[in-house]
């Protein structure tokens, strides 16, 4: 499908020439994505092409397209970094609005903790500009390469430092939003021209339409400024980073304490998981290492640490003695971040850790602290920049099994998912990686008290046997979780998306109580009169009159 | 013709269906300036069953519902109908505490329970809930949470709703949704806990917050049936200590890094005046306290709990006291006229009876609204302006100054005691009030809990926001029977 | 290899975007956090490595037809391997820049062609060079002067290659010159091919002839080892990674330096001693073909093999070439030990380096892009409080030269060969 010319005119007289194609071959790069294979038609990393890409520079020009999308009836679809399928266009006749250009960091507000961004400013950037004035935030699940800004308002919200920093949903402040039907708004502080340091009100807070628990996912409009609360970082002003790739180092300051902990079993994780919330210690805290199956992830781990070695030393390397050893006492581990804002509050921390330890039948894992392998998990998980090693076995990964809860909840359904991968990786066409590949970060919300896991499920998106397996998995796996009456988690929506449009539109249509899908028809209706703006991924069921 | 206190008697049981002329009075006006209007009836449900009943009932009778769950003295103006022929529910006898899970640090509890209520239960599994200053005793704990009365320890409030997780709600239209991980399979409760699964994510279901549209709505948008909230650990040690400082710059820059570094518990400031009637009563006492007080201190608890509860207070003691110094400031547990002990007492627990501000002068005017605290200073100065320009005694004034969100932005109050059986200090009150709310504004105050004659003012400088949530309101209250004529909806 | 055998890299790509920035780990600032020029410059995702792997197996798969659009992608590239650094942080089965030299392998064996490389290629063609314009008969001028041996008559243990940019350029073609009378002082048995010389294919094979690389790499090697010359010398970073990573896949296994390994192998010799003072505060540019492609490499011929279900590994183990072992030390260790000198790092170094512009036929082709790159790289340069940028590639130097003159930036550009003599 092409734009009608007239349409097409007045979106390059908006952005210029240079930030708008329909060249093909461009137009098939942003139709490629991870994960699109799993999707109908389940071909390949290629879903549907944009009519058109568009690369706006400011939120007048996003407002100006969005106006003119209403106007001649041409769907668009917004994203960022653009990691993962959400971001591409589910329909026909839709335009890709790729914000690279709004990639400003255009506020640091040091006495006040927080920082206005463009949506392209990544986690990577904005924490070196943020470490500069001792401030660092809250780094998304999905790494230093993607945004906070998106993560907050459209994509999961949950990363590794979420413990101490809070959610990406909690950090976000006013926030600017070119909403579908093109008005803008400005919610908050910010709607009262006030500035942007609160992200409530006046009254009810309309920034309750844009997120819930995963986010717009680039179907109301687009968020064309944020601002983020940061928290403190006790570190260097800059990251004085040494070593060979990929093994980077970063030595340790004296507040700093890195540790891999484990511990004898799940109740045992679970417990320990209690008590860091109760001691309120942990600056990040991420159970990382494991998304590469734990069968084989503490062996690649010692691999990833020798630039020297590749993943073909992995077989041989796994024959040894010693490593076999280490990947038994890694079987339930959990890495965390102290960081003490002063001496005395490091030590205080490392006492109390040590007493939970003690409580709970753990300990610190040895090797995890030897000093080059202790410097190169301190960087990867301050600045989470090594996030494509989710891919790394086969370039394919799907999460499965995704659920947030209690940690007591998390034991019960972390067995179950454990049983159902391995028997899915038993028949070859997955990664053997070992049943337990379940990651996430000890805190879902600010302080703690709910976990998230997810089952990493590696695949090669090359081999069609592989695909169809994977699909095959995360639908059981759904029917699975629903069986045992676990919550829907994300694989809900998995799920849904790999059941095609219609597939999940009559899936949606049938449940029980699917009033929360009717009420998001009428908040959609509200917001986009239109229905210029994708729809894809924001579940809806029209309500019965 | 309706026979509307039979159709509500049908409901709530006929003894819940109350129009005597004391009872209609006491609702119909408060502490505020806010006209005093007249309910129709009060009627007090028992349950969410009930509740819906009434709503479902207004909607087709076309009749206001004007929510309300505290008991007296109200203060700002949401609890008096705005529209005429309202029924008052009142929550007060929905007072389960449904659930105290210990082990995740979680309540569910009715709007009727009060923090008297709650506190001693949660004292016996070792919790108890971060709260405002002073509530009253009988001050509903899912109202305060719900119109985001600021708590006093800031290092907990990720949000500015915070401790406020899931709820139960009935919307405008009389349906019922369960708000966050509560709205997501399994269906019922008791399967939930089943499956240890503790109410405690309040994000969506699906991908809208729906919590935050009932947060400072003043029950306008729905009315909250059951709220989770997530408690803290009961202090085994605690202890409280004074900043006390004569300039404001340096006390406010001192906040900065106290805040920022997380250290202690409870953490606010406050004027001498504020803190005498805070720790004073009656008039004389609280006078003498005013002489002796500081001008400004900041009041600072540092709790141990469950891990080293002794090194954590003494470390942290040690850092303040660092920290303080380099200020120029000094950490004391004590100050002339108030001991560490005796404050912390008050602060954690609710207020006497007189309640707090109203025990100087018998009334009392709250302004309040949010800023950052390199602002308040500012604030402070119009505050004065203002009050020495209508001949209120600056000396009078209470400040009270929260950091919250970690230390993102505060909340800054203003208490004007005044005498509401004096007549002209009524007529200056109300000028006092107005035109320094008016001013606040102009500078860039934030009146993000818009009551009274805020609420046109914030919305009118908010067109979009104004625009959009009236038409939220349209989806969620489509016939505009919760408490009409709050906000901005007419 | 063909395109098609890259299909599984286009296949696993996952678009993380890495192959746009700078290391995540080394990141600075948000000033300086771009990797990828092309990207950078055009910012529609087809310019980056990632999009290009999608570009390539849309073609592969006849969802496109080539168009000038696909040339464009392809062709505005310096092919500088910043993406490829940053791709393999995470992943040991991607070859993106391999990929890329393929796709423009493949365009051109199809006829996809860019007029301006067409001109190249004919001058190179007939005059053995790839700067257009310029011919063989000029070749050996440089030399003019220089008592040294002459390769095509007599033998020597070492060639000095010159390379096209400092045969022809007079205002580098002195760095060589300083080499060449350098090394001879200090006692190597060195030799030039003069007038005989021959273009070291390398740029060829970057815009995809690799036919006429072939040809030239064929020629080469047979000159040096009729001349017995057992190392190669170069002060061209790009002849420098032409030799070392594209010879051996055609059986040379001469050894091959650049002019500072063999500076710092003088030094740590105590054959080279610096007794000037140069009261100077400079930056330096690692180029690419130096840095992070300037790797010790091994030809490899393996298969690709599953274990643990659908784990993909190689064997025989396959080498990895992820920047991890370039030549950054050598010129630093030069620069650390002339006396008075200062030198003040840049953001994006090593590895990391922020290509100059030059690269991949860009400085011909697309000079726009070419100057917003350089222009990037001299400011942050400028950021350091550096007076001068020293580098070790006459292509970087030219390019940084070109770009300074045109601007009201103050800012020196030496080759490091230049520092070194003014140091002697």
């Amino acid at each position: 499908m092409t734009l009608p010319r007239e349409a097409y005119q007045v979106l390059e007289d908006i952005v210029g020439p240079r930030n708008i194609t329909e060249e093909p071959a461009t137009l098939a790069a942003y139709a490629f994505n991870f994960g699109n294979e799993l999707y109908p038609p389940y071909a390949n990393r290629f879903l549907i092409r944009p009519t058109a890409v568009l690369l706006p520079g400011s939120t007048e020009e996003v407002q100006a397209i969005v106006r003119a999308c209403n106007r001649y009836r041409i769907k668009y679809k917004p994203f960022t970094t653009g990691w993962g399928g959400i971001a591409g266009v589910r329909g026909e006749n839709s335009i890709q609005l790729d914000l690279r250009r709004m990639d400003r960091i255009l506020e640091i507000d040091e006495k006040n903790m927080f920082a206005v961004v463009e949506p392209y400013a990544m986690g990577g950037t904005l924490q070196a500009e943020a470490m500069k004035v001792g401030l660092n935030c809250n780094m998304p699940g999905a790494g230093a390469a993607v945004s906070p800004l998106a993560n907050g308002t459209s994509q999961w919200g949950h990363g590794p430092p979420t413990i101490y920093f809070g959610h990406n949903s909690e950090v976000l402040l006013g926030i600017e939003w070119v909403m579908p039907n093109g008005d803008i708004l400005k919610t908050g502080s910010l709607g009262s021209g006030v500035g942007w340091f609160c992200g409530e009100g006046p009254g009810p807070s309309l920034r309750a339409l844009i997120r819930g628990d995963i986010g717009a996912q680039g179907n109301l409009g687009v968020f064309t400024k944020a601002a983020l609360k940061l928290s403190p970082w006790p570190g260097p002003a800059q990251l004085k980073v040494d070593g060979k790739p990929p093994a980077y180092h970063l030595s340790l300051p004296e507040n700093f304490r890195i540790y891999t902990l484990t511990f004898p079993n799940w109740q045992a994780f679970a417990d320990a998981a209690y008590k860091i919330y109760d001691a309120e210690i942990g600056y990040i805290c991420h159970r990382q290492w494991h998304k590469l199956g734990k069968d084989l992830a503490p062996a690649f781990f010692l691999m990833y640490s020798d630039p020297t070695k590749t993943l073909d030393d992995l077989e041989e390397m796994l024959k040894d003695p010693e490593i076999q050893r280490f990947t038994k006492e890694m079987g339930m581990p959990l890495p965390i971040v102290l960081a003490g804002q002063t001496p005395n509050d490091i030590e205080y921390q490392e006492k109390v850790l040590d007493q939970i330890l003690v409580e709970t039948g753990g300990h610190k894992v040895a090797k995890m602290s030897e000093p080059d392998i202790e410097k190169l998990t301190l960087l990867y998980f301050i600045r989470w920049g090594h996030k494509n090693l989710n891919f790394v076995y086969a370039g394919g990964y799907v999460g499965s099994w995704h659920q947030y809860g209690t940690p007591d909840f998390i034991v019960k359904y972390a067995q179950v998912a454990e049983k159902t991968l391995s028997k899915y990786q038993a028949t070859g066409l997955l990664v053997q990686a070992g049943g337990d590949a379940m990651m996430g970060p000890i805190a879902r919300m600010g302080g703690g008290g709910t976990f998230s896991l997810e089952q990493f499920t590696a695949y090669d998106p090359a081999n069609k046997k592989s695909v169809e397996a994977v699909v095959k998995y995360i639908l059981e796996s759904a029917e699975l979780a629903r069986d045992h009456g676990f919550p829907s988690g994300f694989d809900e929506m998995t799920a849904l998306r790999m059941k095609g449009a219609e597939g999940s539109q009559a899936y949606l249509e049938s449940l029980p109580d699917n009033q929360r899908f009717q009420w998001q028809w009428k908040i959609r209706q509200m917001l986009d009169p239109n229905d210029a703006g994708e729809t894809g991924t924001y579940w809806m069921v029209k309500p019965k009159e | 013709m309706i026979d509307k206190k039979g159709d509500l008697a049908k409901i709530v049981g006929g003894q819940y269906v109350l129009n005597d002329p004391e009872t209609l009075e006491a609702y119909s006006k408060d502490e505020s300036f806010v006209r005093p209007r007249k309910p129709l009836f009060v009627v007090k449900p028992q349950n969410v069953d009930e509740v819906q009943g009434i709503v479902r009932w207004a909607n087709q009778t076309g009749t206001p519902l004007v929510p309300v769950s505290s008991g007296p003295p109200h203060f700002y103006g949401d609890t008096i109908p705005t529209a005429a022929g309202a029924i008052v529910v009142d929550l007060s006898r929905m007072k389960r505490i449904i659930k105290i899970d210990p082990r995740n640090r979680m309540t569910m509890i009715e709007p009727g329970v009060t923090y008297s209520e709650l506190q001693p239960e949660l004292a016996k599994h070792g919790l108890r809930l971060t709260t405002p200053l002073l509530p009253r005793s009988n001050k509903s704990v899912v109202s305060s949470q719900l119109e985001r009365e600021p708590t006093l320890i800031p290092k907990y409030q990720w949000t500015l709703l915070e401790p406020l997780r899931c709820l139960e709600v009935v919307w405008g239209d009389g349906s019922k949704l369960w708000t966050g991980e509560a709205g997501e399979r399994p269906p019922s409760l008791e399967e939930k806990w089943r499956l240890d699964l503790a109410q405690l994510d309040p994000l969506g279901p699906g991908q809208v917050d729906y919590y935050r549209l009932v947060s400072a709505a003043q029950g306008s948008m729905g009315i909250v049936t059951w709220a989770t909230l997530r408690c803290e650990i009961l202090p085994r040690l605690h202890k409280l200590f004074f900043i006390p400082a004569q300039k404001l710059d340096d006390l406010i820059e001192c906040a900065y890094k106290l805040t920022r570094v997380r250290l202690g518990d409870e953490m606010f400031l406050v004027d001498g005046s504020n803190l005498a009637y805070i720790v004073g009563e009656g008039i004389d006492e609280i006078g003498a306290l005013k002489e002796s007080f500081p001008p400004w201190i900041i009041i600072m608890g540092i709790a141990g709990r469950s891990y080293l509860p002794k090194e954590r207070v003494e470390f942290q003691e040690k850092d303040a006291a660092t920290i303080v110094q380099q200020f120029g400031l000094k950490l004391m547990p004590a100050i002339p006229g108030a001991r560490g002990e005796q404050v912390l007492e008050a602060i954690i627990s609710p207020s006497k009876e007189r309640h707090w501000k109203l025990s100087y002068k018998g009334g009392c005017q709250s302004i309040f609204f949010l800023t950052t605290l390199n602002r308040v200073a500012e604030f402070i100065r119009t505050m004065y302006s203002v009050a020495e320009k209508m001949s209120y005694p600056t000396t009078e004034i209470g400040l009270y100054v929260q950091p919250l969100q970690q230390g993102v932005s505060c909340h800054c109050e203003f208490n004007l005691p005044y005498n509401p059986d004096n007549e002209r200090d009524v007529s200056k009150m109300r000028d006092l009030f107005t035109q320094t709310s008016e001013e606040l504004l102009r500078q860039g105050a934030f009146f993000s809990r818009p009551y009274g004659i805020w609420a046109d003012m914030e919305y009118n400088r908010a067109a979009q926001t104004t625009m959009m949530l009236r038409k939220v309101k349209g989806i969620f209250d489509p016939n505009n029977v919760l408490n009409p004529g709050k906000l901005c909806f007419g | 290899m063909a395109l098609e055998d890259y299909r599984g890299n286009m296949q696993r790509c996952t678009r993380c975007s890495y192959c746009k920035w700078v290391l995540w780990d080394h990141l600075k600032s948000w000033r300086f956090a771009k990797g990828c020029p092309s990207i950078g410059y055009n910012n529609f995702q087809s310019y980056s490595a990632g999009g290009r792997l999608a570009v390539a197996l849309s073609l592969l798969d006849g969802m496109i037809s080539y168009t000038d659009g696909v040339l464009d992608i392809v062709y505005q590239c310096q092919m500088c391997g910043a993406c490829d650094v940053a791709c393999k942080i995470c992943r040991y089965d991607m070859e993106p820049l391999a990929t890329l030299h393929e796709l423009r392998a493949r365009l051109v064996e199809d006829g996809q062609l860019l007029p301006m490389h067409m001109f190249i290629i004919d001058n190179l063609k007939k005059e053995d060079t790839m700067i257009a314009g310029k011919v063989k008969a000029d070749r050996g001028k440089w030399a003019e002067g220089l008592n040294v041996k002459d390769l095509t008559r007599e033998k020597a243990e070492v060639a000095f290659h010159a390379g096209c940019r400092l045969s022809y350029d007079d205002g580098l073609s002195k760095i060589a010159k300083a080499a060449v009378t350098l090394f001879k002082n200090v006692g190597v048995d060195i030799g030039i091919m003069g007038k005989e010389e021959s273009c070291c294919g390398g740029r060829a094979y970057e815009i995809g002839y690799k036919g006429e690389f072939s040809k030239y790499a064929t020629n080469n090697i047979e000159a040096w080892t009729n001349a017995g010359v057992r190392t190669v010398v170069t002060s061209c970073s790009d002849g420098y990674w032409a030799f070392k990573r594209l010879y051996p896949e055609v059986g040379c296994k001469i050894e091959i330096l650049h002019t500072v390994e063999l500076i710092e192998r003088l030094i740590k010799e105590g054959r080279l001693k610096f007794t000037k003072t140069i009261p100077k505060i400079v930056t330096y540019h690692d180029p690419c073909h130096l840095g992070r492609q300037g790797e010790p490499y091994i030809p490899w011929k393996g298969v690709e093999k599953r274990i643990y279900g659908q784990m993909l590994v190689h064997e025989p183990k396959k080498p990895r070439f992820n920047g991890a072992y370039g030549i950054y030390d050598p010129p630093r260790t030069i620069l650390d030990s002339i006396p008075g000198l200062e030198l003040v790092e840049m953001e994006r170094i090593r590895e990391n380096a922020w290509c100059c512009g030059a690269g991949g036929g860009v400085i011909d082709t697309y000079p726009d892009l070419c100057s917003w790159t350089v222009t990037e790289r001299i400011e942050e340069a400028r950021a350091t409080g550096a007076e001068a940028i020293v580098t070790a590639c006459p292509w970087c130097e030219r390019n940084f030269i070109d770009a300074i003159e045109k601007s009201d930036i103050k800012m020196e550009v030496y080759d490091i060969m230049e520092v070194v003599q003014q140091a002697i």
